[in-house]
């Protein structure tokens, strides 16, 4: 009887729990989400589109996003600010990396994408519906944990270029001891650690930048393994990997003799476990560290123009303090969206992400550390904006 | 009697004696539709089951083309560049620098299952052993209790605890004292690196298979004869001997059952292990202590950028993995099946824990 | 000398049994360390939406999609097990039993796989409920199956015989005779198989994707969060309270399919007691 009785509140439970999930559900309705794969429908209505149209939907969107684990954080702290600009429009962001971003965008299964990757050619060719938008900047810092190396005052970190960079990933130097790493740094007595190189084993942004760097910077890089979000790396023996880059950051951590290529949205948590950053030699032949300063005057270098498809490196640009690997974090959409509304939320959001008053305060960007787009791209950008329609 | 009153208790419209025959075209009627609809969901397991396996011929046809034998003997699974001008190979495209050789995932997929259930077992019958012969009932009920909540664990709760807690604990604690058996297995010669490789992801697997393999255990030792025990006893034997004599003898066809059972899952795991072991998909580790490959973590981990890829081999490549894993499981899961009809035709628990 | 390799033999098994009880103890210890600061009444009420730290969306997820694989997976292997314990003999009753089985051995991992190529993309559902329930309710059928199986097949025989006896029909018999005896293990069943589906990851990160917000109206192309993804990608991003989060996700999930297995467990206990009442 009394086991009869506890049967009774296990499914009264379940049934309770069905209800509690439909009113939820009911809360939140917005069957915007629809999206019918592209049916080339805009190809010839754009003539030469002005600014592009933006507002308040008349009915409630939720535009789902799913990408890059960067961007994740920044448009979790756009989530409220959009909401209440346009209380019709709910941004839903998942992290599920940056291959998904542009996968998912391609299959419509989302709204929108992020990478911290433009599409290639090829995606492009397959795709050609689907635009890759930017709508900030970031930076990726170099870290390593080599515990008792004491530094010359002025000099903050290890000095590296993206040349022995590349040879430590190809196995060719393996000690921190080098002779390669020696001669950067006169003045610093290195320890004979073995290198232990880590890198993301997720379809990743940060290893598109990362190799991007290796290849402007390293020939035979450049031809034999090239740059992509996943790339065939050369086999080294000490090897590790890591999943998203806080298990970077962690591994590293927990490894002494570790290098690894680490976003700066989570170069706070990286200093703060002890990691040292490395001074960058960037293309005018100065080490550099990745401050605000120096990522600005690489983007007032290098994204000063942008192609009309928008897919642009900014990798190793040049200026005397320019930090050599920064990148667009970009939003995959496509251009032909289900309804009106949903392509008029999309058209919104993108608008009001980049606008200064907007998505582009310092309160969001600085909170994972981005740098907002530069006026000079804003106009190519918001003609492409101007191309999604429902 | 109890039956008899039930019976009656709950038919309040049996079909009197000469009942029209309306109404008796109706319950055949009844009966026939019960039947057939039962039948088709009898075929749904079925059905399901060709469908995955269907699927995942298909979508790998592309990739075992590609590859060929290099899928079994090249030791680099990478899916390559899609930024660079593709390669061409056997009439088919594929990423710059795309190579297909699983090898070291096939063999990072037996090695991390065999440790597990290498380990589970001896841990899950001297556990049983111990709690049948010297602790009191009670305490027994409740260990079958604590096997099920263990199965119970999900798969991403003993990823995050492997990374978290047990990992780091091993490689601080016990790896390096672990080195000193290197002059014996050479695989077991530092450096331990930080706790997430090779031997981490296989005693997690060897904890998460426990409750399967001790459950069967402890339902067979419980099934041998009381007569042979006290018998054995009877003859002056000791506890250890009688069970090496009577107990495990007798137990001992049901634990290779459950053995391959245990395996099967070791072997399908897939979140634990893509947490812990490293994810190395280029060549083999220098020894246990560091990162590693499986199959079903190579799919969970590289799906994401398989997907960007716009030839469409990457993913096919994943199918192939899938697929190899996918015989393989079913195979050790066959066999397991097989055996336990030869023991008995008693429901023992079915593969996966919870 | 016999008895120290005996001494030698029980200090082994007592390791061993050491071994057995002791990481779930550890287990359950770290969730609570870690999750301890996010431990309040309001983990249940927030969202992970804009940085939220709380469950709320994944446990209405992994309800809402328990709910699912209940409806779908529930009567099939219901009548699936019905089939294979009531109506097939002989070979085809065997086979049936045999691939139900060998089902359970497939990696849920191939499941998320197919479940993405044919559910999301080619059918085109999107990552959305239904895309999660058929994948989810593939990887459970099994264990309805054989519960339901075993359910029917302790009814003892004497039922049957008074049933035959009394010349009822063969729907009857099922419903009014072997049903009632056989629910309790049916639904201990329905239970722990609820239980596995709270636990699995690997299909949904396929299928259902993720989201931040309540789940939505509708069953496809709403991509929905859920308990174990919210400890997978809590646990991958940078901020502390996201790791603590993850922690407590997952202890959350432990306790739901704690709870789960208990009630399975208690149901499975009644029938046995009423089944030993039934025989003669």
């Amino acid at each position: 009887m009394n086991i009869g009785r506890h049967a009774a509140i296990g499914v009264a439970l379940l049934a309770g729990g069905f209800l509690v999930t439909a009113c939820g559900a009911t809360a939140n309705t917005a069957s915007s989400s629809s999206a019918a794969p592209g049916g080339g429908a805009s190809a010839g209505a754009s003539a030469t589109p002005s600014a592009p149209e933006t507002g308040n939907p008349g009915s409630a969107v939720t535009l789902n996003e799913d990408g890059s684990s960067l961007i994740y954080p920044f448009l979790e702290k756009l989530v409220d600010p959009l909401h209440a600009a346009y209380p019709n429009i709910t941004l839903a962001p998942a992290p599920g990396g940056s291959g998904k971003g542009i996968s998912d965008a391609a299959a419509n299964t989302v709204q929108m994408g992020g990478s911290d990757a433009y599409l290639s050619s090829g995606q492009m060719s397959q795709y050609p519906n689907l635009l890759n938008i930017p709508i900030a900047i970031s930076a990726q810092a170099i870290n390593y944990n080599l515990p008792g190396v004491s530094l010359p005052s002025g000099q903050t970190g290890l000095k590296l270029t993206g040349d022995v960079i590349a040879q430590i990933y190809e196995g060719t130097i393996t000690k921190w001891n080098a002779s390669q790493i020696a001669a950067l740094n006169p003045g610093v007595t290195l320890p004979s650690t073995t290198i232990v190189p880590i890198r993301r084993v997720d379809a990743s942004g940060d290893t598109f930048i990362f190799t991007s760097f290796l290849s402007a910077t390293n020939s035979q890089w450049k031809s034999q393994v090239s740059f992509g979000t996943t790339v065939t790396w050369p086999h080294v023996g000490t090897e590790q990997t890591g999943n998203g880059n806080p298990d970077m950051v962690n591994r590293c951590h927990a490894t002494p003799g570790c290098i690894a290529y680490i976003g700066v949205s989570v170069e706070q948590s990286a200093l703060s476990d002890g990691l040292g950053e490395v001074e960058l030699g960037n293309a005018a032949g100065n080490f550099v560290l990745p401050t605000q300063s120096n990522i600005s005057s690489a983007v007032s270098a290098g994204a000063g123009s942008i192609p009309a498809n928008l897919a642009k490196p900014l990798i190793y640009e040049p200026g005397a303090d320019s930090y050599p690997i920064i990148n667009f974090e970009y939003i995959m959409v496509q251009k032909n969206q289900s309804s009106a509304d949903v392509a008029l939320a999309i058209r919104t959001f993108l608008m009001w992400a980049q606008s200064a008053s907007g998505g582009s305060q310092s309160q969001y960007l600085g909170a994972v550390d981005f740098v907002a787009l530069p006026s000079t791209v804003l106009p190519p950008i918001q003609r492409v904006i101007a191309e999604i329609t429902g | 009697m109890l039956v008899r009153g039930r019976a009656r208790g709950i038919s309040p419209s049996p079909a009197p004696a000469g009942a029209t025959a309306g109404r008796e075209s109706v319950t055949r009627w009844g009966d026939r539709v019960t039947h057939a609809v039962a039948a088709v969901a009898g075929m749904v397991p079925l059905g399901a089951l060709a469908f995955i396996v269907i699927v995942m011929v298909v979508s790998a046809i592309p990739a075992i083309l590609f590859s060929g034998t290099g899928f079994f003997t090249g030791s680099v699974f990478s899916l390559g560049s899609v930024y660079a001008p593709p390669i061409h190979h056997h009439g088919l495209t594929a990423p710059f620098g795309a190579s297909y050789g699983a090898l070291p995932l096939i063999l990072g997929t037996f090695v991390t299952s065999l440790i597990a259930i290498g380990l589970a077992v001896p841990i899950s019958v001297g556990g049983v052993l111990m709690l049948s012969e010297w602790l009191p009932r009670r305490a027994q009920s409740f260990l079958s209790l604590f096997l099920e909540l263990l199965a119970g664990i999900p798969s991403v709760v003993f990823g995050i605890w492997g990374v978290y807690t047990f990992g780091p604990f091993m490689a601080a604690h016990v790896y390096p004292l672990l080195t000193g058996l290197g002059t014996v297995i050479p695989w077991l010669k530092g450096p331990v690196g930080a706790g997430q490789g090779l031997l981490t992801a296989s005693l997690v697997l060897a904890i998460m298979v426990v409750p399967i393999v001790a459950a069967t255990t402890r339902e067979l030792v419980r099934r041998v004869p009381t007569l042979a025990r006290e018998g054995a006893l009877a003859l002056g034997m000791t506890r250890h001997e009688t069970a090496k004599v009577v107990t495990i003898p007798y137990v001992r066809t049901g634990i290779l059952a459950a053995a391959l059972l245990g395996w099967g899952r070791a072997l399908g795991e897939t979140m634990a292990v893509l947490f812990i072991i490293g994810n190395v998909l280029n060549g083999y580790p220098q020894n246990l202590y560091l990162s590693a490959n499986t199959l079903s973590a190579t799919i969970a981990g590289t799906l994401d950028g398989a997907l960007t890829d716009s030839t469409g081999t990457d993913i096919s490549a994943l199918a192939e993995i899938g697929l190899v894993l996918l015989v393989i499981s079913l195979v050790t899961n066959f066999a397991g099946r097989l055996v336990i009809r030869r023991v008995s035709d008693q429901a023992l628990p079915v593969g996966r824990g919870v | 000398m016999r008895h120290t390799r005996g001494a030698i033999f029980w200090l082994l098994c007592a390791i061993a049994l050491a071994v057995i009880v002791f990481p779930l103890i550890d287990i359950v210890v770290t969730l609570v360390r870690v999750a301890a600061p996010l431990l309040r009444p309001s983990l249940f009420a927030t969202t992970t939406q804009a940085g939220g730290l709380g469950v709320e969306n994944g446990i209405l997820g992994s309800l809402l999609v328990g709910a699912g694989v209940l409806i779908v997976a529930g009567p099939i292997g219901v009548l699936a097990g019905l089939y294979i314990a009531e109506f097939a003999s002989g070979r085809p009753r065997a086979l049936l039993r045999f691939f139900s089985e060998v089902l359970s051995g497939v990696p849920s991992i191939v499941v998320g796989y197919v479940g993405y190529v044919v559910l999301v993309k080619a059918l085109g559902w999107g990552y959305s409920l239904l895309a999660a329930v058929v994948a989810l309710s593939m990887l459970i059928l099994p264990y309805v199956v054989k519960n339901t199986e075993v359910a029917f097949e302790s009814v003892p025989r004497s039922l049957r015989e008074g049933a035959a006896a009394l010349g009822l029909s063969r729907l009857t018999t099922i419903r009014r005779v072997l049903l009632p005896p056989a629910l309790p293990l049916i639904v201990s069943g329905l239970v722990l198989a609820e239980a596995i589906a709270t636990g699995e990851t690997a299909p949904l990160l396929f299928t259902a994707n993720w989201s931040d917000l309540n789940p939505q109206l509708g069953l496809t192309h709403n991509p929905f969060g859920y308990l174990t993804g919210t400890v997978y990608y809590s646990f991958n991003l940078p901020s502390k309270g996201e790791h603590q989060l993850a922690f407590a996700a997952a202890l959350v999930t432990v306790v739901m399919i704690l709870l789960m297995v208990i009630a399975g467990r208690l149901i499975t206990m009644r029938a046995r007691r009423m089944t030993a009442n039934l025989e003669v």
